[in-house]
């Protein structure tokens, strides 16, 4: 294919083909640094041997004036700046008999492998991010899958997820809030096997340094939850993200522990009686009984007895004593405990208080 | 102006591998898929071009070209593929995908989970994350998304917890939220004629009706928290250690701490659901202010222990 004029040639006389109004570049400088990085990206990405700073300085286009002390600040700064935004800069000896240090980037580790998705696991995944408001810190990374299924020509078709997604238009109709103080660092460290430190403060007690192998992050209930190994008990604890004060920081480096057997639910949820769920029963009016036969195993039964015909007896698991009291408590008149004869007598003896007599 | 240099060149390594795939797309094609406009899109072709190998010869230098309509890059190899998803990228987006996939009864779980699968793979390591957003109520999770989606009023049988008493009102859905380890729809409440949240596990029944919602959105509040206002009563609760953890899950204008006991500032509109909730905490709650409140406790204790002492 025969290309035309290229770009740059007519960019020094400031007209742009096609372009409405004059390239005119609002900072030299802003352009020069976008030129070099670009420049030491590339330089970087096709020597097959690590670089010395002396070499980048001399070959890299954009390097060449400064004096040293400049030079130095400018490609720690750069250097710096593209290994936030992802681009994996690695340094090492050039080679077994020169320890000066190198610069290099591994094609291999700069480019994205083959994800593949399809087009509605990627629609899927930009409704994932709206709904969860994490478009923001990884909208970014769907344009990259977007990009990479188009390279396989699944084709996400126009106007999905765009590079600046469009905010405050609205609000999405499915919302998940799921933000929590530290739980994007800690799974972080949970991939990349980092030990953490971090103050924690149980329900209650003194706030306490501890220093975990984060194993899984856990969310029921609306509570997000690090299941760890700790460090100071040598046993499997999980800590509540809510309770840690402050910032969590790592400890250690990364791969400093083997991968974690499995985690999960489990780990967060106290355990149950070994004997099996306590079933407690209760009598309840018509206008909470639907609410109540959602918790009971199976269905509802009149209660027996004159004075009770409007109500409808239904066996609920306890689980934990003290949390069914406050359960039953909460639907007042129109729910009586019928038994056990222990949990009954606990309601009583609630109801007693707070009705302001003595404990029968 | 180091962050529009940062993002300008980010965006470029995300432009190019696809302008490589797709020689002589169109510049309008390219912009719409990218989100700039022409002039963005010329700029970073036209830095683009000075940029190349070492030596920066002929032949080393990428080639960059909008012609009439249509976009060309070539010798540019080196960005035939995107960047790698960053830690941060991966980790978000495995957590949006597992997140959303643990909605019930959602018709793009499959996706996600296989969407899900595939971002494992590229992270390279097991993710330990485990995320469970079932819970009383997700029954309804269906017919609500079914009347947000096709924007049509919702008819609920609801038990409110202001006044704990059922009623039959039509809702227009604006949003379904799932926070604080519950399941909420907000919307417009033709009842009340004002904007209202409502709890999932509190809805007895619900039904869409062939009737569609007319209202707009409003920018409701989030999350759906009371919002205290001039002329709600103020109440007093002294809390003992049982009951520490009462402060994270109500909207509280101030708490101190007194030695052994916690004492709990709050703002209601309703004194029913505190009386409620004091009576369900008994003795772990004490009614500091208003008698009010006390005597309202103190009420429905007596009657509930009626029906125990009749038998």
């Amino acid at each position: 294919m025969r290309l035309a004029v290229p770009i740059r040639t007519l960019a020094r006389t400031g007209r742009l083909p096609g372009s409405a109004r004059p390239a005119a570049v609002p900072c030299a400088v802003v352009v020069d640094r976008l030129e070099r990085l670009l420049n030491l990206v590339i330089a970087l990405r096709e020597t097959r041997r690590p670089l010395p700073a002396s070499e980048i300085r001399e070959r890299v286009a954009g390097y060449g004036q400064p004096e040293g002390e400049a030079f130095r600040r400018m490609f720690e700064r750069d250097k710096a700046d593209l290994r936030a935004l992802g681009v994996p800069v690695q340094s090492g000896p050039l080679d077994r008999w020169d320890d000066r240090l190198g610069y290099r980037i591994d094609p291999e580790a700069y480019d994205l492998p083959p994800v593949r998705l399809e087009p509605g696991e990627l629609a899927a995944l930009a409704l994932a991010l709206s709904a969860t408001g994490l478009a923001d810190r990884a909208g970014a990374g769907l344009a990259k899958l977007e990009v990479d299924a188009a390279l396989y020509g699944d084709e996400p078709g126009r106007g999905g997820a765009s590079w600046r997604a469009p905010r405050g238009e609205g609000r999405a109709a499915l919302e998940l809030e799921l933000d929590a103080p530290n739980h994007l660092e800690l799974m972080e460290a949970q991939l990349t096997r980092t030990p953490v430190r971090f103050t924690y403060r149980p329900l209650g007690r003194e706030a306490a340094e501890r220093i975990a192998d984060p194993h899984a992050l856990v969310h029921r209930r609306g509570f997000w939850y690090l299941v760890a190994h700790d460090h100071a008990r040598d046993a499997r604890r999980a800590f509540r993200l809510d309770r840690i004060v402050g910032a969590v920081r790592a400890a250690g480096p990364s791969e400093s522990f083997p991968p974690a057997p499995d985690a999960g639910l489990d780990d967060v949820v106290p355990s149950l009686p070994a004997e099996g769920p306590v079933l407690a029963e209760v009598a309840v009016t018509p206008a909470i009984a639907w609410q109540v036969a959602r918790r009971a195993s199976g269905g509802g039964a009149p209660v027996a007895g004159p004075q009770d015909e409007s109500r409808t007896a239904f066996r609920v698991p306890v689980g934990d004593p003290e949390r069914f009291v406050q359960w039953a408590l909460e639907y007042g008149p129109d729910l009586e405990v019928l038994g056990p004869a222990d949990l009954r007598t606990r309601v009583v003896a609630a109801l007693g208080a707070a009705a302001g007599q003595e404990r029968p | 102006m180091a962050t529009g240099t940062l993002d300008r060149l980010e965006r470029i390594l995300l432009v190019v591998p696809w302008l490589l795939d797709h020689p002589g797309a169109t510049v309008d094609e390219v912009t719409q898929r990218f989100g700039l406009d022409r002039d963005e899109l010329a700029a970073d072709l036209d830095v683009l071009g000075y940029c190349g190998l070492p030596g920066y010869g002929g032949g080393d230098l990428v080639e960059t070209a909008i012609v009439g309509d249509r976009v060309t890059v070539r010798l540019a190899d080196f960005f035939r593929r995107p960047l790698r998803l960053s830690l941060r990228e991966g980790v978000t987006l495995l957590l949006a995908a597992r997140a959303l996939a643990a909605v019930p009864g959602l018709a793009e779980s499959e996706d996600l989970e296989r969407a899900a699968k595939k971002l494992a793979g590229v992270l390279g390591v097991p993710a330990g994350l485990a995320i469970e957003l079932s819970g009383p109520g997700d029954e309804h999770l269906g017919v609500v998304r079914e009347a947000l989606d096709r924007r049509l009023v919702l008819r609920l049988r609801y038990r409110s917890r202001s006044k704990s008493q059922t009623t039959e009102r039509d809702v227009e859905p604006w949003a379904l939220v799932g926070a604080q380890g519950s399941w909420y729809l907000q919307g417009w409440c033709r009842l009340a004629g004002a904007p209202r949240d409502f709890r999932l596990d509190r809805v007895e029944g619900a039904v869409i009706r062939d009737e569609p919602a007319e209202l707009q959105p409003a920018q409701a509040p989030w999350p759906p928290a009371y919002e205290p206002e001039e002329g709600h009563t103020e109440v007093v609760l002294d809390l003992d250690r049982s009951a520490a953890w009462l402060p994270d899950r109500l909207v509280v204008d101030a708490l101190e701490e007194r030695g052994a006991t916690r004492r709990l500032r709050l703002r209601t509109s309703s004194l029913e659901w505190v009386a409620r909730l004091v009576l369900s905490l008994t003795p772990h709650v004490v009614v500091v202010a208003p008698a009010a409140l006390a005597e309202r406790v103190t009420e429905l204790a007596s009657d509930t222990l009626r029906r125990y002492e009749a038998v």
